[in-house]
Parts: structure tokens; C-alpha cells; sequence
């Protein structure tokens, strides 16, 4: 580790422990004690929810005034000025300790939508915007996924139009667009003031070149957000209907038709989660403490097939936590982050989705049906969040053809999709655009 | 000694360029086509250029000192170009064996010729049933009879699978006492001992039946010690193993996706269809798994680290998979070619296989992962 960071480091415990306890270890761990929860999701009452968010904001405005809000943000907007090597680091540190977890406020909003501002908006939006974000006031969201773009990104449909009698006003003063369509699988949306939306603005065009983006406000006119109700029952994403929602012009990223590049510094800064799966209800009952319990109390660790099955089990959730240690260490290090976060995604929803098959065939019944049971059905909340884990954020399909593409240089498929103007494509149900 | 990536990576670039001029397939080709299985020029030159035989072993027994980590950086590029050498059963078994022993003076004895490269030797522990399960060792060591001039006792049985067997000029034995699984040396020389290469699956790794006839040797550490010895060294071993498996692995990879890159079918590259390309990232994740798991093993060992036994026993199952895959899928993805005999897809294919099963395999390995969790 480099002086620099060692440094760091110093000023990172130093303003944990004044403002943190440090977490006890999971040793204390015995069957039958303490919450048996699995879930993924939460599982939240909408009061414990509030309480959470609260607290969340809470924390975010004690790292932001102690300098820690946006460590790799510029100065002059409240940042640090420091390079995302040493956010990972603060990461690594903080997650020794127990305090609120701010995924609601920094997942999204802090983590993609804030460096996209920092990259394409114009200084009085950045003025106005950044500091509030990183200082915990602002949440955003990411108005991306389309119930016809999911995959496809830049096949998104929802239409931006210049607003009628504003189009031919001198300079970009006055000027609104006017947005309709329909967003899907928002998270955090309910929560959110501000949400960046990508919008067709020219259909003549092909896809990528006819997309603008521009920063909504959650509550005006016309922003409907209902929640979506997943397979677990839950409800952690949103549907967003926009209708007739005018946008100032001083609020789009990036140039006319030029959002394709706004919306690749959001995905590229999708933040790197070394470590941040090593805690929480799942990661906490995944350990080998936990599941030969778990065998010993369902009478099945004689079973040799089983035992066979715990192992290799164990085996990759210990080589994916490998992975991700090395990987923070050659980031600590200096050097290029390589595939190691992709292939760490990769198997991490392919080990959670084993996981909760295995389990599954310890409990057999005790898991279809609730006996009242400490640590048994508890998991049907696992079961059922598996098949998402495949999905979001990046099916399995295409981020094999990202590391393939990337990584090992395999052509992609060819295709007229990316010269074709996009209103001629087709479509799903066979209609024209 | 830490983890300095400038270090490392000098190194592997001397051991690649070594091993790119020196073990190209075909000196491969003809050095598994040997009675020796390996050619004594290049092992010569190994240790002369690049000293690599002493490389981990401390320095007062001639080494130069360096840990697992490195010998593990060496180790990837020799599983990658497939080198056939008594690199493992020398440096790894034999030398860890003598070192877990305890016994200094057989070091100071053995390990300077083994890190100058004069001394070519294993470690004869496994019999008929392969089983490194110290319970099962049925060869006997006894005191010699007085007068005999041997070194004080004899050894009688028989050991299987021993790498390099017929090559080495000193084979570490275990044999039982009265006071249990013990460990001995055998010079190769010594009356009664018979070496008989085995037919083997992998072309590039020589095994042996040795058998032992009243063959003199002398007692290496304390009596029934071997026990935990052969834990210990099989864990070394492993870690060890689970380099060569993870470089393997990646050969396989580049091969593929260099395949893919550049044959044609349906007027595209291959690699444009998602059935090929998924396969390849397939190959790519086990590849990434693989070397982490190595690489941490490594680093454990020379931290000393308490968990060093389960990132052993996780690396073993990990890269032995991992490698397994690697090789199977690189022969679907270059098709019906490397089916051939001239391919050398098949080379590392039975590599990978044999590789998995040396130690025991599946049936065995997963029981050692949780033995060794302690669960």
C-alpha cells in the first residue's frame, strides 16, 4: 500500500471510531438464537423503512461534514478529491463497523447518477444538485429499464419532444421538453427527488444516436411512481409513468440525441462492490458454522451426497470471496481493475441460487410449508429472491458477453440493429415503432 | 517476503521466456516419449540460469528464501507450457517432506543438492489403494540387522503412484514402525529396491511402482511422525498443484478464445455466436477462480496463517475443476482437431484429468475440505 493511502487509512478509523462502533464477530453463533432471517430483499414494514432511510441520511451527512461524503468527488462540490481507489478503501474499513447501511441514497444516486451530473450537467445544475446528494438531502434514481428495453438498453421508447411554444425561444432560456412513457424496475424511486430518465428524442436515427437524457423531478406533475410487486411478494422497485412531464432544458445531460454517452458514464460507474457482499442476513448464514448446523439439525450430516454437496458449495463462496480480496488488494496496490468484479457477480448469484437449492433439500417439507421452526422456513425468503439475482443488474447472458467481448477480444454477433434507423427495427408483438 | 507485483512479475516473464525456448510442445513431445520423462540438460540449466529447484527453500540450505507465492508464480507457468521435469516431486514433495520433518540435519544433508539441481528425489507415500490416508500405509520399516552396515533399518512393501519415481536418486518413504507411520530416505541405488514406471494417463508425469525388499534407510525426524507430516505436505502439495492446475487452465483458455478469435464457420468468426462465447466466459470464470484460490493458498502459507489448511483444501477443489472444465470445454471449442493426437489440447486434457485425481480426487477431497474446517 502506497504512503498516500496509508494515510488514509489512519484518518478513515480515526473518524469511524470517534463515530462508529466496531462490529463483534459472528462467533457468538448458535443454533436456535437470535433473528433467522435469509431474506435478500427487504422485508420491511413501511415504519422500520422510514426509521431506515432516516438514519441512512443521517449517516451520509456525518461523512459528508467529516469529509468523507463523495471521497472521489471534486472539492469545489463538496468532494474530497480523492481517486475511487481510496472510496474502496473507505469501504473496506467501514464495513468493520456497524453503522446504517445507505444503499437507498448511494447505490444509485451517489454512485452513478452524481459522477454523471459531475461529467454532463451544466455548472448551475451541478451547483444546485451535487452538494445536496452527497450531503444526504437528494435522493436520485435511474430512469433507465423500459418494459421493451430491458437487455436492449437503447432500445428504450419513452418519447421527449420539444414543449409546444417553447421550441423556437432565443438560447436554451425557457426552453422544455415534454416527456412520456413508461420506466420499470426504478429502485428507490419512492424515495427520490431526482431521476435521471433516457429518452427517444430522434426515432429517424439509429438507436444509440437518437436517446437524450435529462434530469426529472421526481414530484412534478405528471410522475407517477407505483410500486412493482416481485415474486418474493415484496415490493423493492417501481414502475414510473411519465406523462406530459415538462423538463427545462437546462436540466438535460448532454447534447440533443447525445445521451448514449451520459448513459455509459452511469453504467461504467456502477460501483465496484469488492467486499460489500461479506455482510447482512444472507452472507451471515452462508458460513460453514451456520450450514453444518443446519445439517446437524435436519439429521443429514451423515449424508455423504450432502456432505459433497456442502462442500463444493463452501468451496465457491470461498473462491468468490477470494476473488474479491485479491482484487481489493491489487486495487490497494495500484494496479487496473481487471474482470475480477464481473466474474465475482457472476458466481455470487450462482452460489446464492445453489445455496438456497441446497438448503432447500436439507429442509425438504420444512420449507414448502412453515412448522414454526427456528431456521427452516425462514429460507423460503432466499429461494425466492434467487432467480432475480441472475437477472438484475446485467442478465448472466450479457455479462458473459461483456467478459467475453472484453476481456478474451470474441467479436460481437453482427447485427443491423446499431445503423438501422430505429423506428424501422423490429419489435416485440411484431408492430412498427 | 511480500507480495512485491514488480517482483513477481519479472519473474514470471524469465520463467515464461525460459520455458517458451526450452519446453516448446515439441521438446514436450519428446521428452514424455523418454524412458526419463524429462530432459537432464534443461533441469541442469533451470537451476544454473534461473536456480529455480532452490528458489523456495531457505537460504541456509542453499535456497534463495523465497515462499510458496513464488514458487507458486513458477509453478502457473510450468502447468501452462506442460514442462516435463521432477520439479514437483523434487522441490515440492521431497523438500517440503524433509522440512516438515523437523530433521535438520537430513536437511542440511539433502536440500542443498536438491536446490543446486544434483539431486533429483520424491516422495513415495501412497500404495496400491492411492490413499494418502496415513492409516493405510502398510509398507514396514524395521531395524536392520546388526553388522549389515546399513543405515539402520530396512524397509520392506510396496508404494504406487510415486512421481518420478524411476528418476529419483532419493526417495522419501513412508513406512510403519511399532510407533506408527515414520518417514525414511532410500538412495535409488540400494539393494532390494525395484522401480517400475506405471502406464499413465497424463504423458507428461511419470509414476512408478516402487517395491522394497529389505531395502536399507535411514530414519528421517522422530518415529511415527509421518502421520502429520503427510498432512502437512499434502496440504503444500496441493497449494502447489493448484498453481500448475490454475496455469493449465488458463493455456486452455487462451487457446480457446485465440480459436474463436480466428476460425471462421458460417462466414464469421466463432466466437460471434453466444453458444462459443458464453462457453469461452464460462472458461473465464473458472480460470479467474481458479488463480485466486491459488494464489491465496500461497499467500496463507507464507503468512502462516490459521486458515492456510481450508484456502489449501478450497484451492485443490477449486482448481482441479476448474482445469478439468477448462480442458474438456477447450477441445468442444476447437472441435473435431483437437481430437487429434498432433493437437495438444489432449496433452492438457489428461493433465487436468490426472491432475484432479493424484491426490484422491472428488471421493477424497471434499471430505478434506470440511475435515479441515473443522465443522
Amino acid at each position: 500500500m502506497t504512503d498516500d493511502l496509508q494515510d488514509f487509512t489512519r484518518q478513515v478509523r480515526g473518524f469511524l471510531d470517534a463515530h462508529a462502533a466496531r462490529k463483534t464477530g459472528r462467533a457468538g453463533f448458535r443454533w436456535g438464537e437470535g433473528d433467522d432471517s435469509v431474506a435478500y430483499f427487504s422485508a420491511d414494514p413501511p415504519d422500520v423503512e422510514e426509521r431506515k432511510l432516516r438514519a441512512a441520511r443521517d449517516w451520509q451527512r456525518t461523512r459528508y461534514e467529516n469529509g468523507f461524503g463523495w471521497i472521489s468527488g471534486p472539492p469545489e462540490y463538496g468532494g474530497r478529491g480523492l481517486t475511487p481507489v481510496h472510496e474502496l478503501v473507505y469501504d473496506g474499513i467501514e464495513s468493520d463497523y456497524d453503522v446504517p447501511d445507505t444503499g437507498t441514497l448511494s447505490v444509485v444516486g451517489l454512485g452513478m447518477i452524481g459522477p454523471t451530473i459531475l461529467a454532463h450537467g451544466q455548472q448551475a445544475i451541478k451547483d444546485r444538485y451535487l452538494p445536496a446528494m452527497y450531503r444526504g438531502d437528494v435522493i436520485a434514481c435511474q430512469l433507465f429499464s423500459e418494459p421493451e428495453a430491458g437487455s436492449d438498453l437503447a432500445g428504450l421508447r419513452t418519447r421527449a419532444g420539444p414543449a409546444e411554444g417553447t421550441a423556437g425561444r432565443q438560447g436554451t432560456e425557457g426552453r422544455e421538453w415534454v416527456l412520456d412513457g413508461q420506466k420499470v424496475w426504478t429502485s428507490v424511486a419512492q424515495h427520490s427527488q431526482l431521476g435521471l430518465a433516457l429518452c427517444r428524442t430522434d426515432p429517424a436515427a439509429p438507436k444509440h444516436r437518437g436517446i437524450t437524457a435529462f434530469l426529472v423531478d421526481m414530484t412534478a406533475p405528471g410522475v407517477d411512481v407505483r410500486p412493482l410487486r416481485q415474486m418474493t411478494g415484496g415490493a423493492d422497485f417501481n414502475e414510473v409513468f411519465l406523462t406530459g412531464v415538462r423538463v427545462p432544458d437546462d436540466h438535460r445531460l448532454g447534447g440533443v440525441n447525445g445521451g448514449w454517452r451520459v448513459a455509459l458514464t452511469t453504467l461504467m460507474n456502477e460501483r465496484a462492490t469488492v467486499g460489500s457482499e461479506g455482510s447482512g442476513p444472507v452472507a451471515d448464514a452462508l458460513t460453514p458454522e451456520r450450514l453444518s448446523a443446519l445439517m446437524r439439525a435436519t439429521w443429514t450430516w451423515d449424508d455423504r451426497a450432502l456432505r459433497r454437496g456442502l462442500s463444493q458449495l463452501l468451496t465457491d463462496i470461498m473462491a468468490t470471496s477470494h476473488l474479491n480480496a485479491r482484487a481489493f488488494r491489487q486495487l490497494q496496490a495500484g494496479a487496473a481493475p481487471g474482470p475480477e468484479m464481473s466474474v465475482a457477480k457472476l458466481m455470487y448469484a450462482q452460489n446464492l441460487t445453489r445455496a438456497a437449492h441446497f438448503v432447500a433439500e436439507l429442509l425438504g417439507p420444512r420449507i414448502i410449508a412453515d412448522t414454526g421452526d427456528w431456521g427452516t422456513f425462514a429460507w423460503a425468503e432466499l429461494l425466492l429472491a434467487t432467480p432475480a439475482l441472475r437477472i438484475l443488474g446485467g442478465t448472466e447472458e450479457i455479462m458473459k458477453n461483456i467478459l467475453a467481448e472484453r476481456v478474451l477480444g470474441l467479436p460481437k454477433e453482427p447485427g443491423i440493429d446499431t445503423t438501422s434507423p430505429f423506428r424501422d427495427l423490429p419489435r416485440s408483438g411484431g408492430a412498427a415503432r | 517476503m511480500s507480495e512485491s507485483k514488480e517482483g513477481l512479475d519479472e519473474l514470471r516473464d524469465a520463467v515464461r521466456e525460459f520455458l517458451a525456448a526450452k519446453s516448446p510442445e515439441r521438446a514436450v513431445r519428446a521428452a514424455m516419449e523418454t524412458g526419463l520423462g524429462y530432459d537432464p540438460a534443461v533441469w541442469q540449466q533451470m537451476a544454473q540460469q534461473l536456480r529455480l529447484p532452490g528458489l523456495a527453500l531457505p537460504d541456509e540450505y542453499g535456497g534463495d528464501g523465497f515462499g510458496q507465492t513464488e514458487l507458486g508464480v513458477v509453478l502457473e507457468e510450468m502447468g501452462a507450457a506442460l514442462l516435463c521435469a521432477p520439479f514437483f516431486s523434487t522441490v515440492v514433495l521431497a523438500a517440503q517432506a524433509l522440512l516438515a520433518s523437523g530433521d535438520e540435519a537430513a536437511c542440511a544433508r539433502y536440500l542443498p543438492s536438491i536446490a543446486a539441481g544434483q539431486t533429483v528425489a520424491t516422495l513415495a507415500a501412497a500404495e496400491g489403494n492411492a490413499s494418502w490416508d496415513p492409516a493405510m500405509v502398510s509398507a514396514r520399516a524395521g531395524r536392520a540387522a546388526p553388522g549389515t552396515g546399513a543405515a539402520g533399518w530396512v524397509i520392506t512393501g510396496t508404494k504406487s503412484f510415486v512421481i518420478d519415481g524411476a528418476a529419483a536418486d532419493l526417495v522419501l518413504v513412508v513406512a510403519r514402525t511399532t510407533a506408527g507411520p515414520s518417514l525414511f530416505a532410500v538412495q535409488r541405488d540400494a539393494p532390494g529396491l525395484r522401480a517400475e514406471p506405471m502406464v499413465t494417463l497424463d504423458l507428461t508425469r511419470p509414476l512408478a511402482v516402487l517395491t522394497f525388499d529389505q531395502v536399507p534407510a535411514a530414519l528421517i525426524g522422530a518415529e511415527g511422525q509421518a502421520g502429520r507430516l503427510m498432512s502437512r505436505v499434502l496440504d503444500l502439495a496441493c497449494v502447489a498443484l493448484a498453481a500448475e492446475q490454475a496455469g493449465g487452465a488458463r493455456r486452455c483458455l487462451e487457446m480457446s478464445a485465440d480459436y474463436a478469435r480466428s476460425r471462421y464457420q458460417f462466414g464469421r468468426p466463432i466466437g460471434s455466436f453466444q453458444a462459443v462465447k458464453h462457453k469461452c466466459a464460462d472458461m473465464l470464470v473458472r480460470v479467474e477462480l481458479a488463480g485466486a484460490t491459488a494464489r491465496e493458498a500461497a499467500r496463507l502459507a507464507d503468512e502462516g496463517a490459521a486458515g492456510f489448511p481450508v484456502a489449501a483444501a478450497t484451492a485443490h477443489i477449486c482448481c482441479s475443476q476448474g482445469y478439468v472444465f477448462a480442458a474438456t470445454e477447450n477441445i468442444q471449442v476447437h472441435g473435431g482437431i483437437a481430437f487429434t493426437w498432433e493437437h495438444p489440447a489432449h496433452l492438457y486434457f489428461r493433465r487436468a484429468k490426472s491432475s484432479e485425481l493424484l491426490f484422491g480426487g472428488p471421493a477424497v477431497y471434499h471430505e478434506r475440505l470440511l475435515d479441515r474446517l473443522g465443522i
